[in-house]
């Protein structure tokens, strides 16, 4: 199997008045792990219809290893969709299941159940080619899925949430399992979800999206250190939010008058002096005490107590700071006063805009 | 047999009348029943003259009936052949319009269930006229076809609406054609419903009685022989009929319940 | 279409589009079209002109009589001329004679001759009788089925309810036949208590009287009105019911205030199928009336086709009878506020 890259050529898709996807581009290369992360009714499940053929773009083209896919249904695309529900088909035989595709093909009986034993042992379920789906559990339905969409050796795999059924222990070894078939099979994986844990923890790259915009194409690491957006920025991961005015910027370090006084942190956004702006800074990033920059007095409000860390809810003239420290022998018997202290590297200042909770 | 929420009068009361509606509704087939077992020539069961069989063998010697059976069964047949199909290809339209504009067109094929029966034997005989067929078996299977497919539509829609579209669109996915995934996902689900719809086809067109009068012309069914026959004296080779019904039905019934009350797998 | 299209691909949905247009059209549109338009128009009765015809003959042997005294050529050319004039007109109206002209209007309803017309009346009356008859006769099943514990017992009321239906409508009608019949069980027993003597004739005439038809019609369709409310009735809460009661409603305030409106869709559904069956029925008033009671109109409607051989009377009684049965739905759906979606169930 040959993975093939995936390019969206400004495609735009509209359902009667209601605009699904803002116009984009977007190119998934050959043989990448890509998953597509957003909040439900962003655009991502219908990015991936579009790809695989259940709807055609209102505008643009989705062109698969350089082919315009245009015209083309969902059965003529070199590419295999994994369903969230998983979509078994509960009258068939688990062989029969992953034979199916063979069979769409033309490949004899014989041949196709070969075929589809082999499949099976690919994904440990050698022994269950006889039973009915409904009498697997739940991961091993997973299992049957993904060597059903791989018995048609499609180019490019598409993942609609499928693991957002299974409960959490199941999940995280799934997320393992599936990285692992990704490297074995080298095809090109397009995972959507709203779990932004499953695609940091698998993704070669993310693509976060938006009320049907994207707004952020990057490596994980990217996207948790050097948010784009103020979007990205609280959807991946934690934020302190300050609210302010830009007063002026030096070096690419800008300075923001907030209510609890100014402070200093790297401009991420093409704004000047006078514009509101937002000041974000990671619950992780800041310290107790020290002088890294900016520190702010505050009392502290609440513990919250997570097992090895623990989190301290601070408060400063009305602003809450979330403060993550490592649980242990510093953060036990705490005054009320505190100073929180963060460097200028760690706040990151954007223009006012779209937060991911209100 | 009732609620826990009635007071216990109030039960009994409603206890009471749930026996005489069930008295009411078997007595009648008793009587009948039981006078085909009577020796006297005319229906009866207060001129009791002793057990007999003689108007089963009667009924095996009556050629019109028996000639009317095999029409019913071939009307029937004939039905189950023209309204499955149609109800079907009704249903699985209906299931891909949307409410507003597929409301209009459920409004046509739900029609002729609201209409009474002698109409679509009316307007059945005139249309077919126009093509020079008379009143007849055909005639008679159309006019049965036009609401016994509304019947098969609405069974095929319940199922639909049941249905899960992804594992189509999985197919569909999987490289399938539109024919393999009708004929191995769709049909497959639908065909305990296609199963339910071609019984019910063939009970509703046995016993149709006010369609078919119009529609037959000088041929006739099981039933309209027997409707003329009423109309002119009566003989207990007709509550012979009424017992094999009876019979037949019991039957069923209890299988249905056997069936039924199987616990699970 | 095109989501069809999508759905089914082209083949699969060009065929089920197929299908489904030749149902609409050679089963329910163009038949019921066909009706109604044989229903528009009538044949001229040929009494009319026959007259005409024998007035004309009249009319030409005076004339000839005429040529045959004239003598000035020009005046005789002229009466001529008329006779020729005459004869066409007697053979255009010799053909209508024979083949007379399709005229189209309202006639064969304005027609209707005020006895028919009473029937057509009563025939409605009845049948909203028996549906109100039937409503109360069904209310207190449907409610103990759908509310019915245990589902040992619903199984039990359920064939019990099925298997009467599953008979023959014809051979129920029978077994009530049976039993008010001159010689019926009714009377039977009667006699055999001494009250009656049938061979002298005394017994009670059951069956000529309109209520026999009305019994035998309410057991046909009984269920009709039944299986929609149970079905309605089984979605109902029972906990509404208990916290009614708890709040110390009586139990006929519970039913009016809370099972009713609950069980309207199925009050509707049920109503309008057996005023629809039991208006349009011919097997019941023609079995049980057997000619000793009065018509009911669907057997005037057979007799049109059958018997007087007038289709096109025939057809405008059977557009009434449609255009009643419509008009019913409508109102019961507006009344009840229920949409086609919930009747056909």
């Amino acid at each position: 199997m040959r993975g093939k890259d995936v390019r969206l050529d400004k495609v735009m898709i509209r359902f009667g008045d209601a605009t699904a996807v803002q116009p984009l581009d977007l190119t998934i290369e050959a043989g990448e792990f890509f998953s597509i992360l957003g909040p439900s009714g962003c655009g991502k499940t219908t990015i991936l219809r579009a790809i695989s053929g259940f709807i055609e773009p209102t505008e643009g083209r989705v062109l698969i290893g350089g082919e315009d896919m245009v015209g083309k249904g969902p059965n003529q695309r070199p590419t295999a969709l994994i369903f969230q529900n998983l979509a078994l088909f509960p009258l068939m035989s688990v062989a029969e299941n992953v034979a199916f595709g063979l069979e769409a093909r033309g490949v004899s009986r014989a041949d196709r159940l070969k075929r589809a034993q082999e499949l099976l042992d690919l994904v440990a379920l050698g022994g269950y080619g006889d039973k009915k789906p409904s009498d697997l559990s739940g991961g091993q339905r997973q299992r049957v899925a993904i060597a059903r969409a791989l018995a048609v050796e499609p180019s490019v795999l598409l993942l609609d949430e499928p693991l957002s059924a299974l409960d959490l222990k199941l999940r995280q070894h799934m997320r393992t399992e599936l990285r692992a078939i990704q490297r074995r099979v080298g095809i090109t994986f397009i995972y959507i979800t709203h779990d932004q844990g499953e695609a940091l923890a698998m993704s070669d790259r993310v693509a976060v999206m938006s009320r049907g915009r994207l707004e952020q194409v990057a490596t994980a690491d990217q996207l948790y250190a050097e948010p784009a957006t103020p979007f990205v920025a609280t959807f991946v991961g934690e934020q302190n939010v300050l609210r302010g005015k830009l007063m002026r910027t030096i070096d690419g370090i800008a300075t923001v008058e907030t209510a609890v006084g100014r402070v200093e942190g790297r401009l991420r956004a093409e704004i000047g002096a006078g514009a509101e702006a937002l000041v974000m800074v990671r619950p992780e990033r800041i310290a107790l005490g020290g002088n890294a920059g900016n520190s702010v007095p505050a009392k502290l409000v609440a513990r919250h107590l997570e097992g090895p860390s623990i989190n301290l809810d601070c408060e400063a003239a009305g602003q809450h700071f979330m403060v993550t420290m490592p649980n242990g022998p510093a953060v036990r018997d705490l005054p009320e006063d505190l100073v929180l202290s963060f460097g200028r590297d760690d706040a990151l200042v954007f223009a006012e805009g779209a937060l991911a909770n209100g | 047999m009732s609620t826990a929420t009635e007071s216990p009068a109030a039960r009994l009361v409603l206890n009471i009348y749930v026996g005489l509606f069930c008295l009411y509704l078997f007595l009648p087939l008793a009587v009948m029943s039981a006078a085909a077992f009577n020796a006297y020539p005319y229906p009866s069961v207060t001129q009791w003259q002793g057990f007999t069989l003689e108007w089963f063998v009667a009924l095996a010697h009556d050629q019109r009936l028996l000639k009317g059976l095999l029409n019913s069964v071939i009307v029937a047949l004939g039905v189950i052949a023209v309204s499955i199909p149609a109800g079907l290809a009704g249903a699985l339209i209906l299931t891909r319009l949307s409410e507003r504009s597929g409301t209009f067109l459920y409004s046509v094929l739900v029609s002729p269930v609201l209409t009474p029966g002698i109409i679509l034997g009316i307007s059945s005989l005139i249309f077919w006229r126009e093509f020079g067929v008379p009143g007849g078996l055909f005639v008679a299977v159309m006019a049965q076809s036009s609401f016994i497919a509304s019947y098969a539509m609405l069974l095929f829609l319940a199922r639909l609406q049941r249905q899960d579209r992804t594992l189509e669109e999985a197919a569909l996915d999987l490289g399938a054609r539109h024919t393999l995934v009708f004929r191995r996902i769709t049909l497959p689900f639908l065909a305990p419903t296609a199963f339910t719809a071609a019984v019910v086809a063939f009970l509703q067109s046995f016993e149709n009685y006010n369609t078919t009068v119009f529609a037959i012309g000088g041929e006739w069914t099981l039933v309209t022989e027997i409707a003329s026959r009423l109309r002119f004296g009566l003989s207990p080779v007709i509550n012979v009929v009424g017992v094999i019904f009876v019979v037949l039905t019991l039957l069923a019934a209890s299988a249905y319940v056997v069936l039924k009350g199987k616990p699970k797998r | 279409m095109a989501s069809l299209a999508r759905a089914y691909g082209k083949l699969l949905a060009a065929l089920i589009c197929a299908i489904t247009v030749a149902w609409v059209l050679v089963l329910i549109v163009v038949p019921i079209g066909a009706m109604l338009e044989q229903s528009l128009w009538w044949r001229e009765s040929g009494g009319d002109i026959t007259l005409s015809i024998d007035r004309l003959y009249n009319e030409i042997a005076v004339i000839e009589l005429d040529a045959n005294t004239a003598t000035d050529p020009a005046k005789r050319a002229a009466i001529e001329s008329t006779l020729e004039q005459k004869r066409t007109e007697i053979a255009t109206l010799e053909a209508q004679e024979t083949n007379p002209p399709k005229m189209y209007g309202l006639a064969n309803f304005t027609r209707m001759s005020s006895l028919h017309l009473y029937i057509f009346v009563r025939t409605i009356f009845y049948a909203l009788l028996v549906t109100l008859l039937a409503f109360i006769v069904c209310y207190p099943i449907a409610y103990a089925v759908a509310l019915a514990s245990g589902p040992r017992k619903t199984v039990i009321l359920t064939v019990a309810l099925i298997v009467p239906y599953a008979i023959n409508e014809l051979l129920r009608v029978y077994a009530w036949l049976m039993i008010l019949d001159y010689r019926g069980v009714i009377n039977g027993l009667l006699a055999w208590a001494g009250f009656i003597d049938l061979d002298a004739r005394e017994w009670i005439p059951f069956l000529e009287n309109p209520s026999a038809v009305f019994l035998a019609m309410i057991y046909t369709y009984v269920l009709f009105m039944v299986f929609p409310m149970v079905n309605t009735l089984e979605t109902l809460d029972r906990n509404q019911i208990e916290a009614a009661r708890d709040l110390g409603a009586s139990t006929w305030r519970i039913h009016r205030r809370v099972i009713i409106p609950h069980a309207k869709p199925g009050i509707a559904v049920g109503c309008i199928m057996t005023f629809m069956l039991s208006a349009g029925s011919y097997s019941v008033p023609v079995i049980m009336t057997r000619g000793q009671g009065g018509d009911w109109f669907s057997q005037l409607v057979y007799r049109q086709f059958y018997e007087s051989n007038n289709w096109n009377m025939g057809s405008a009684y059977a557009v009434s009878l449609l255009v009643v049965c419509t008009a019913f739905i409508l109102i019961m759906m507006r009344l009840f506020g229920v949409g086609l979606r919930d009747i056909a169930k």
